[in-house]
Parts: C-alpha cells; structure tokens; sequence
C-alpha cells in the first residue's frame, strides 16, 4: 500500500467504525459505587474477606489438603524473609505464614504435580494480571529470567498486594502446556514472613555469590496470617535466595544447576 | 471541578470525586471491552472492574497524566486475562448460538451498520496485539500517541503494528469481504 492508499484505507476504517452499532452502555458508575461505598467504611474487613475467600478457593480446590501440622521449631536458617528450619525426625512441614492479615502465600507447583488440579486451581489465585500491570503496581523491578534464551515472558502474573506486594510469574511447559514449567516469586521486605520447615532436603548453595538454599519436598505446606490456617502438600523443588530487598524463590522440577543458571540470569525486561 | 481535581480527590479516598469521572469514561471503557469481547455481559464486568481497580490504585496513578489511556489500558488487560478463560468460551458460544440473528433481521440494518460489523468481525481475525491497536486507533479514535499511552510502547511501535495490522486487515477484508474493498478502490479512483 502506498501512503495515500494508506490513509484513504485508514480514513475509510475510521469512517466505517463509527457506524457501529454498540450495545447501550449500562451505568457503570451506579454499579460501581456501590461496590466502591461501602467498601470504604470497613475498607479493612472487606479486604481480608476478599483475600479470606481467595485463600478458601485456593483451599477447596486443592486436592492435596491435608490436616494442619504444627512443627517444633527451634532453629533455623534465614535467607532474606524466609526462616528454613531444619529437620527433626518428625515428619516434615513447610510452614508459610505472613505478618500481616489477609495475605495469600500464592499456590505453585512444580511438573510433578498433577497437571488435571494445577491448570484449573490457576485460575483461582487472586490477582492475576499482565506484567505491564504489575510493574506498574510494585514498588520494586519485577526481573525475569534471561535463561534459558527460549523462555519468553511469563505465562501468568500475579500480584498479590495485601500491605505486601508479592509477584508471582509462571511460566507453563511449551511442552505441555496443562503443566507447569516454573514459578517465580518475588517477595519484598517487610510485611511478609515465610518459614519453611522440615523439606526432605536442604541444600546450601550460592547464587550471584550469595547465600542460597535449595530445599526439595515433598511435604505440607502451611499458610497461615493469624486467622486463617491452611495446609497442603507441595512436592517440588525450591531454590530460595534474596538480592537487597527482594527474596526469591523459585520453584521447579528442573535440576539445582539449572536452577541456579535461571536464577543467574534475572534481569529487567528488555 | 476540573479532572485533575476530581482525581486528586479521588486519590484522596473521596468518593464522590469518582463518580463523575467513572460517568465520563463508562462509555469509552465499556466499548472497548465489549470490542475485545464480543459481549455485552462481559464488557460490563470488565468495565466494572477496571473502575474498582483503577479507584483501588489511584495513589499511585500519575495524576498528570490524563486517566482515559490508564483506563484503557486497565480494561485492555483485563479483558485479554477474560479471554483466556475457558467458561467464558463457553458462555459466549451459548449465546452466540441463542443469539444468532435471522437473516431476516440482518436485512433490517442500515448499510452503514452492516459494514461497521463486517469491519468489526474482520478484525477479529488478527491477532489480539494486532486488535487492540486496530480498535483503540480506529474504533475508539484514540490519536498514535493516546494509542501508544494505552498499550504502554512508543508511538514507533504503534505505528509499526499498525502498518501490519493494516496490510493484514486488507487482505482479510479482500477475501471475505470484497465488496468493501471494491467501494474503497471505487472511491480513490
């Protein structure tokens, strides 16, 4: 197409939409108000009910629930804002609580969970978006990871922003696309506390240098913010290490050296 | 109350200050989702959604910016994650069948109506970065640089998408629908 053929097509596309015939626009301000009145008196309840109810979803559509375990925990190893303990003879429990109410510690997986519960429970996490979106709405760079070269951008997003704005990128198994290839979770400092107690394995190892751990299940998971309290089973593998601010964690079913190859290489978005 | 001010307001926890800027932009939000879906009931949820979101995040919203691309942009997002799900296939397809009209009641339409949907399900056939660009320039007649603001790129990129979009939408358009094409040719000659 020539210029002048270009802008008389585009003149005519302009011209040719405007009769299009949309569907009356509904009041979406009286709609929106209300949703958004009396939400602003008891702003703080309804937040914790709305993320009480997305961590109930999490719960019922989990078939791994299992009942809560609580774990003697007496020491530990602290890698940014997780607590790894180590463990006992007792059978083992990653402990997962946040500081403050309301919080959901978001559900991962790794390709050995089966694919048929993990594809459909992805739609029930709260706070999916797009990355564009949740760059926008953290305070700190969401990085991604430069390797492997083919990876691409994050199947799925997440950002969880409860007084403590966790992201969380996934990526699905090009594949097998119903299975999950990995999960990134980027967590800042402050609001939320993670413990991880009792993994099968827990590897020290080091990433950029620093201190890192890698921790394999399976095992429960407990989440927990002070009134909710949750258990189920993860069975993968967590490669967990903090870079100022931020603490990472990484799960996959990939081996360490991949891992840390993965976690070598975050950086901004291009 | 300019919308600066209502913003500022709003940003403030004012209420009311939302109204009217959601009374203003309710249109534009809900047709550019209803573009992207295809489907009244979807668009206003989306639309509903994008003023909740857009009022839960307005403090940290560059108040000198003007809303209507941030907006959009909320709304462009949201409903790319609704197309994503699988009951919303679903549901569209059954009322895409309940709904499909009479050949009759197709007659009924103006010409200038019928074309606009013949545009509207050409487009359809391009790929949805290609779509957005297409309805936020040409259906919603946003400029290259509110285009660019929406969909969070330079207004190079914009035009470049563009330019494929273009090439891409004639050649649907000249396959399936001619006749547009045969108008088009008619009239630059």
């Amino acid at each position: 197409m020539s210029e002048l053929e270009r802008e008389l097509f585009e003149q005519r596309l302009i011209s040719i939409a405007k009769g299009l015939d949309y569907p009356r626009t509904p009041d979406i301000a009286v709609a929106v108000m209300t949703r958004i009145r009396p939400a602003a008196r008891p702003r703080f309840i309804s937040r914790r009910l709305a993320w009480s109810l997305a961590i109930m979803l999490v719960l019922v559509s989990s078939l791994l629930s299992i009942p809560i375990a609580r774990a003697a925990i007496l020491e530990f190893i602290q890698i940014g804002i997780v607590r790894i303990f180590p463990r006992p003879t007792e059978p083992p429990v990653d402990m997962i609580s946040t500081a403050t109410a309301g919080s959901i510690t978001p559900m991962t997986a790794t390709a050995s969970l089966p694919s048929a519960t993990f594809i459909p429970s992805l739609s029930l996490i709260a706070g999916e978006t797009t990355f564009a979106d949740a760059q926008q709405r953290v305070s700190y760079s969401i990085l991604v990871p430069a390797y492997p070269p083919d990876l691409g951008q994050p199947d799925y997003v997440f950002v969880q922003d409860n007084d403590g704005e966790m992201s969380i990128l996934v990526w699905l198994d090009p594949r097998q696309p119903e299975q999950v290839l990995m999960s990134l979770h980027l967590v800042p400092q402050g609001s939320w506390a993670i413990e991880k107690a009792e993994p099968q394995l827990i590897e020290e190892t080091n990433v950029n240098g620093q201190r890192a751990i890698w921790a394999t299940g399976p095992y429960p998971l407990r989440l927990h913010n002070g009134e909710l309290d949750f258990t189920r089973l993860i069975d993968g593998q967590v490669l967990i290490w903090a870079d100022g601010d931020i603490t990472y964690r990484l799960e996959t079913g990939l081996p360490l050296d991949e891992a840390i190859k993965i976690a070598e290489s975050l950086q901004p978005i291009p | 109350m300019d919308e600066t001010t209502l913003i500022r307001h709003a940003a403030n926890g004012d209420a009311s200050a939302w109204e009217p800027l959601v009374q203003t932009h309710q249109q534009a939000v809900f047709r550019l989702a209803y573009l992207l879906l295809g489907d009244p009931d979807d668009a206003e949820d989306i639309a509903q959604e994008t003023f909740l979101r857009a009022w839960n995040h307005l403090k940290r919203f560059d108040q000198t910016r003007p809303l209507k691309p941030w907006l959009l942009s909320i709304t462009a997002n949201l409903s790319r994650n609704r197309r994503r799900s699988a009951g919303r296939y679903l549901a569209a397809l059954t009322r895409a069948f309940r709904d499909e009209p009479s050949p009759a009641s197709i007659e009924d339409k103006s010409t200038q109506y019928m074309e606009a949907n013949d545009l509207w399900k050409a487009v359809q056939n391009l790929k949805e970065p290609d779509q957005q660009v297409v309805y936020l320039r040409y259906f919603m007649d946003l400029s290259v640089a509110e285009t660019a603001d929406v969909l969070q790129v330079a207004e190079g990129t914009v035009k470049s998408r563009l330019s494929r979009a273009l090439e891409k939408l004639r050649a649907i358009i000249k396959q399936e629908f001619p006749v547009f094409i045969e108008e088009h040719e008619g009239r630059e000659a």
